[in-house]
């Protein structure tokens, strides 16, 4: 379903704040897979997704989604085949519109333009429908403006919107790191309801090592632009946390100690 | 205030409301502050007078003055989004080139419409007096093309502007191309400004090409004045506050001018607009403040 051959993207070309964040990315990822990807700050996770999304041109290699490349192809042409969810709450909703006008912005994600209303009462059965399934109350709430939510339940809306169209490739880039632990589980569950239910390509970012395993089939480990490990199958499955963070001290090769908290402590 | 200071009044509030409108759609809508509107107000009367004056139909020259200050929006648009000029200073520039065009289309610094006909003159038949005739047919036109843009900004095509402005990271990633969002947003802005700029010179019996200094300023007001006294998110009330907010802001005007303790003179004018924008604006923050203090004074007590 994805498939990217040597993808390469620098910053700054030719400046001397260049910076290669990824160095040729070979990978494969079969329709229907859910893939995690780790890796510590700086490794290129967040720029792979940004690539696939189209939000940044590559500066070298190419992308596929089955058949068609989409290498050229910018953000807005790629909507029909992407969606994705942003790890900041506040970055995937317009917070001074209300929920039943984002959620129709993202219901017109494959199609747009026209000079209808943008909302009829269609429409509204199918934001509440969708919306119960949070079980946060916000089915009574669609005339709320966006802004009122809570991190949590803003983050909540967003992933339902990334649902509202049929897509076939949902990029969640550390989409549960900036809540609560209780909501980022009730996230987690609702992410692998979806992608279970419309049998979804994703990729998931995280900083989480639990997650990492816990979630989907196969695990990617990034660093300094590159894939350093790619974990699936049954050797995924014998893998514990502790195993990963020896894969992360290899992977910088220098034996370091881990001093990145967050990967510890993250359950 | 006579009765024909207040018609007056109110018929530069609606044609101001206009402007307003379109300020609303660039400040607000987008997030783009465009100061094309100075020139485009000048361009589309200038536009309008000169047709006018050739011979040409009073409907046909308005039109075709929307069409100009549309032309103009895209080319502040361009400026921004193709060679990345800050968006202010694509508008200036815009602005400042048009000073030269509008002088160039008139071919003298101001054209008379005193005898020729205009958009008005099929209604004359009607038999108001001018006074009411030129009200009513400027509310009217308002009214009719606030309600198209309040209904513009609830379609699908509206919603996806809204969300340009708003979060474009957010808009990309929905599928919207932000860029062309913004050509149409300042066209159709710029393009409104001109036409409030057409009616005022067939209302007023003139262009001149210094009549759109300070427009942005009197627009801004406008739709800071409707902002603060109705602050309801439901379109149709925010662009009709945008014409309220207007006829307050000249209402506001003519009485600080009128006033004979104050002592102002007509071309106190400026200073006046400057004090009343920076009242707008100073209000609802000092209401802030003072809501704070008072919360704080309850959670202590």
């Amino acid at each position: 379903m994805i498939r990217c051959e040597n993808l390469q993207i620098t910053f700054n070309p030719g400046l001397p704040t260049e910076k290669k964040a990824l160095r040729g990315i070979d990978l494969e990822i079969p329709e229907g897979e859910f893939v995690t990807v780790i890796g510590s700050n700086g490794a290129g996770k967040s720029t792979l997704l940004n690539a696939l999304a189209g939000d940044i041109g590559s500066t070298g290699g190419k992308i596929w989604f089955g058949e068609k490349d989409v290498t050229r192809l910018p953000a807005t042409g790629r909507t029909r085949d992407v969606a994705r969810v942003f790890q900041d709450p506040l970055a995937g909703t317009c917070g001074n519109m209300t929920i039943e006008e984002n959620m129709a912005l993202a219901y017109g994600r494959t199609e747009r333009g026209n000079l209808s209303f943008a909302l009829n009462s269609k429409l509204r059965d199918i934001f509440r429908t969708q919306l119960a399934r949070l079980n946060l109350g916000l089915e009574d709430r669609l005339h709320s403006e966006m802004g009122l939510l809570s991190g949590g339940q803003r983050q909540s809306v967003s992933l339902l919107m990334s649902a509202l169209q049929p897509s076939k490739i949902l990029l969640l880039d550390e989409h549960t790191a900036a809540l609560d632990p209780k909501t980022a589980a009730l996230i987690m569950d609702i992410s692998s309801q979806i992608i279970a239910e419309k049998q979804l390509t994703v990729l998931m970012v995280t900083h989480s090592m639990r997650q990492a395993l816990d979630y989907g089939s196969r695990s990617l480990m990034l660093h300094e632009g590159k894939v350093v490990f790619d974990l699936q199958g049954e050797e995924r499955a014998g893998y514990e946390v502790k195993d990963l963070l020896n894969l992360f001290a290899k992977a910088r090769g220098d034996g370091e100690e881990l001093d990145d908290d967050k990967l510890l402590l993250g359950s | 205030m006579s009765m024909f200071a207040f018609m007056g009044t109110l018929e530069i509030g609606f044609v101001y409301g206009l402007v307003a409108i379109g300020v609303y759609l660039t400040f607000r809508v987008l997030d783009f502050p465009d100061l094309t509107v100075d020139g485009s107000f000048t361009l589309g009367a200038a536009v309008a007078a000169a047709m006018i004056v050739t011979g040409f139909n009073p409907y046909l020259s308005t039109f075709c003055a929307a069409l100009a200050g549309a032309s103009a929006g895209m080319v502040t648009a361009w400026l921004n989004l193709r060679f990345n000029i800050l968006h202010l200073l694509a508008s200036i520039l815009t602005m400042t080139a048009l000073y030269t065009i509008n002088l160039r289309v008139m071919g003298k610094p101001n054209v008379a419409l005193i005898m020729e006909p205009t958009v008005l003159s099929p209604f004359e038949a009607l038999g108001l007096s001018s006074m009411y005739l030129k009200v009513i047919f400027v509310a009217v036109c308002a009214l009719i093309i606030g309600g198209l843009v309040a209904f513009f900004l609830q379609t699908q095509y509206g919603l996806a502007m809204r969300a340009t402005g708003a979060n474009p990271r957010m808009a990309q990633a929905n599928g919207i191309v932000t860029k062309e969002k913004i050509y149409a947003g300042l066209a159709l802005s710029n393009g409104l400004v001109a036409i409030a700029g057409a009616l005022f010179a067939q209302t007023n019996g003139f262009a001149d090409s210094t009549m759109g200094i300070g427009t942005i300023v009197v627009g801004l007001a406008a739709v800071i004045v409707g902002e603060s006294l109705f602050g309801s998110r439901n379109m149709w009330v925010i662009i009709f506050s945008c014409l309220i907010g207007s006829i307050l802001y000249r209402l506001a005007v003519s009485m600080a001018l009128s006033a004979d303790f104050l002592g102002f003179t007509a071309s106190d004018l400026n200073f006046i607009t400057a004090a009343l924008v920076a009242v707008a604006l100073i209000l609802p923050q000092l209401r802030r403040e003072w809501k704070a203090r008072q919360a704080a004074k309850e959670a202590q007590s």
